[in-house]
């Protein structure tokens, strides 16, 4: 009985870490190892599982998808530091002066498009948080909105097509990439449509904490403002349209945006005779720091979640499950409550991986339609990517953001865009065509090497909770899912 | 105690070199990766090679920087409540933290990292797709970067202690603002 205890204290214990203010990343390490280690020291899990490690970090380094995060933080960093994308939201400042709010408007259009070139949180946060944020403070918007709207529009990259979670669902799920982005398209414009309209609120209510742009600072007019907008939005924005343009057809991956997006960022910083020697180190080396610490998250979370399974947490949360009452809604809700303090601690890739499986079936089995799932798990994914103490986007936000915005700013922003996110959720539980109806042909063909996929995550599966080897095993699975992944991504196309 | 800071600095000074001269191999990740992508779509040439050089090269990146990042204190940490406490009493968490967590952790995954790269470059494994690159290289990297890590944590520890004892300043250890 006492080892049915082992998951929850593992995650009690992580909690304590964590809220002691140890490094995010060693903390997970540390607590996923040290009840490893108490697992094999009481027989439920197996030696081998500590030579499973260096297997899952190089599962890590091998996954091509993530590459994409220094790709994309490079190009964000050149853009910051040559100045390019403070004059573009300058600009974009100069033009919404007179609105309130609308440095704020331009970061969740701005958010949304980035969502749609990146795909991946943490470089979207990590590059509007480097961009937006010290033009906002200039500005005088309050530290709270700036922070939450950066946060909240950098998740986008969760459910805006073409989002690498909306693959990775698909895939596990057997059902159509294609299939996943046209059900996800309503909910994700939806939600950039209420953060603006947040904002307007906001603006209309508070208005000292999203100001109009100060007419001092409102310097151009006319012909010179034109001009303004030719010198410093043009070239901005024609890369960020070239680098979506290439994903959105299919020409290049996000991966190959990225890296054509930050070599072309560094085109444009020699070409205006801003890129000096100095900038360059500089940049180069806070996009290695930075990826750094984001790869090393995942590395922490990784282990974590390796000994989790072993010791039976996936059981334990399943268990919890079985005992739902009211049907197909009431396991709806009681999963969604649970994704969301899942991914607390573990990434989409991890949810993906591990708690998908477990779930499909059973929503089957209820008649559940699976893209309306699978979109609504990735709402909800997103939301917990905002939410206070753990959101992932909260960590990478703070890493960028200077010291004299708070961490409780942070969190406190972030709180009106949780309350979005979960009427989001509840809207799209409560009017499933939202996403089926957008969803053309009913006949839904199966994503390419989907069904594949799917058939090897349940032959892993049942071997996963009690062996150490499984996961190793696993490893190499997920490897052949990441290239499988990629190769649906370009079919789709 | 000042031979430990020396050692300390010693260390400071080692990650640091590695750090920044590894930074760089991010700049040739992409580079690399913007002209794969180019010679594949335009001249419709490409292979496994120019691919797994760019994750290579990004590995290589991420896991040796880690240890600097360390030293730059950029790993993320939560200040909701840690944030309110004296300087002393997250002095002494971090050097907790460092002999409990981060010196056993850093070094168990080194340790059992060995195994799987001695096999590698005994039957000196090749990436299973064609054309494919050569694996030890990159297994190297675990361990590498992971006793890099260990070796940090133990100048951090010692430049905590330093730091109780009143013998460096805090903004030896404090992060530095990206913005600057």
């Amino acid at each position: 009985m006492s080892l049915d205890l082992i998951a929850p204290l593992m995650f009690a214990g992580l909690v304590v870490f964590l809220m002691l203010g140890y490094p995010v990343a060693f903390s997970l390490a540390f607590t996923g190892l040290a009840f490893g280690l108490l697992g094999i020291e009481l027989g439920m899990l197996q030696p081998a599982l500590l030579q499973a490690l260096p297997e899952r970090v190089l599962g890590i380094m091998a996954n091509s998808t993530l590459l994409a995060i220094p790709f994309f933080t490079l190009m964000g960093l050149i853009l910051e530091r040559s100045g390019m994308a403070e004059e573009l939201l300058d600009t974009v400042g100069q033009l919404f002066g007179a609105i309130r709010g609308g440095v704020a408007y331009a970061v969740v259009f701005v958010g949304a498009l980035l969502a749609a070139t990146t795909g991946v949180v943490a470089a979207s946060v990590l590059a509007m948080g480097l961009i937006s944020l010290p033009v906002m403070m200039r500005y005088g918007y309050s530290n709270r909105l700036s922070s939450g709207v950066i946060a909240a529009s950098g998740t986008l990259a969760q459910i805006i097509p073409p989002s690498l979670v909306l693959i990775v669902l698909a895939d596990q799920m057997g059902t159509s990439v294609g299939d996943m982005y046209e059900g996800a398209l309503f909910p994700g414009l939806g939600l950039a449509v209420l953060y603006a309209v947040w904002v307007l609120i906001v603006s209309i209510v508070k208005p000292e904490a999203a100001p109009a742009c100060p007419p001092e600072m409102r310097t151009l007019h006319g012909a010179k403002l034109v001009g303004k907008v030719f010198t410093s939005m043009i070239p901005p924005l024609v890369l960020i349209f070239l680098v979506l343009g290439t994903i959105f057809i299919g020409v290049a991956t996000p991966t190959e945006g990225g890296a054509m997006g930050a070599s072309g960022a560094l085109v444009m910083a020699l070409a205006k005779r801003k890129l000096s020697w100095q900038l360059l180190r500089q940049a180069v080396e806070s996009t290695a720091t930075m990826t750094s610490f984001v790869m090393f998250i995942l590395v922490g979370s990784t282990v974590f979640s390796l000994v989790f399974r072993g010791v039976n947490g996936d059981l334990w949360v399943e268990r919890l499950l079985l005992h739902v009452p009211g049907g197909a809604l009431g396991f709806l809700v009681v999963v969604n409550v649970m994704i969301f303090l899942l991914a607390f601690f573990l990434d989409y890739f991890e949810i993906a991986f591990i708690m998908v499986p477990l779930l499909t079936p059973v929503a089957q089995k209820l008649g559940i339609d699976l893209i309306w799932f699978g979109v609504l798990l990735a709402v909800n994914m997103q939301t917990s990517f905002l939410h206070p103490p753990f959101g992932f986007a909260l960590f990478y936000l703070r890493s960028v953001a200077p010291k004299s915005v708070k961490t409780t700013d942070i969190y406190w922003g972030a709180i009106p865009f949780v309350c979005i996110q979960i009427l989001m959720v509840a809207t799209v539980i409560a009017f499933p065509r939202l996403v089926t109806s957008h969803v053309t042909a009913a006949e839904t063909v199966k994503g390419t090497g989907a069904e594949e996929l799917q058939r090897q995550m349940q032959e892993m599966q049942p071997g996963a909770p009690a062996a150490g080897k499984a996961p190793a095993a696993g490893d190499q699975k997920s490897d052949d899912a990441t290239s499988e992944i990629e190769r649906a991504l370009k079919e789709e196309k | 105690m000042k031979s430990l800071l020396r050692f300390a600095r010693a260390i400071d000074r080692l990650n640091e070199l590695i750090g920044r001269g590894v930074s760089w191999l991010g700049l040739a990740a992409v580079l690399i990766c913007a002209a794969a992508a180019i010679a594949r779509y335009g001249m419709n040439i490409g292979s496994n090679a120019w691919l797994e050089i760019q994750w290579y090269l990004n590995a290589a990146v991420f896991l040796l920087v880690a240890a600097y990042a360390l030293k730059r204190n950029d790993h993320v940490r939560i200040d909701a409540i840690a944030g309110r406490l004296p300087p002393r009493f997250l002095a002494w968490i971090d050097i907790v933290g460092g002999i409990v967590a981060l010196l056993p952790t850093t070094l168990i995954i080194a340790w059992y990292s060995w195994p799987s790269l001695a096999n590698s470059f005994h039957i000196s494994e090749y990436s299973s797709d064609p054309g494919g690159l050569i694996r030890w290289p990159v297994r190297l990297l675990i361990p590498v970067s992971f006793t890099l890590l260990a070796l940090q944590g133990v100048s951090e520890i010692i430049k905590r202690v330093g730091f109780l004892k009143g013998m460096v300043p805090a903004s030896e250890f404090e992060r530095r603002e990206h913005a600057s």
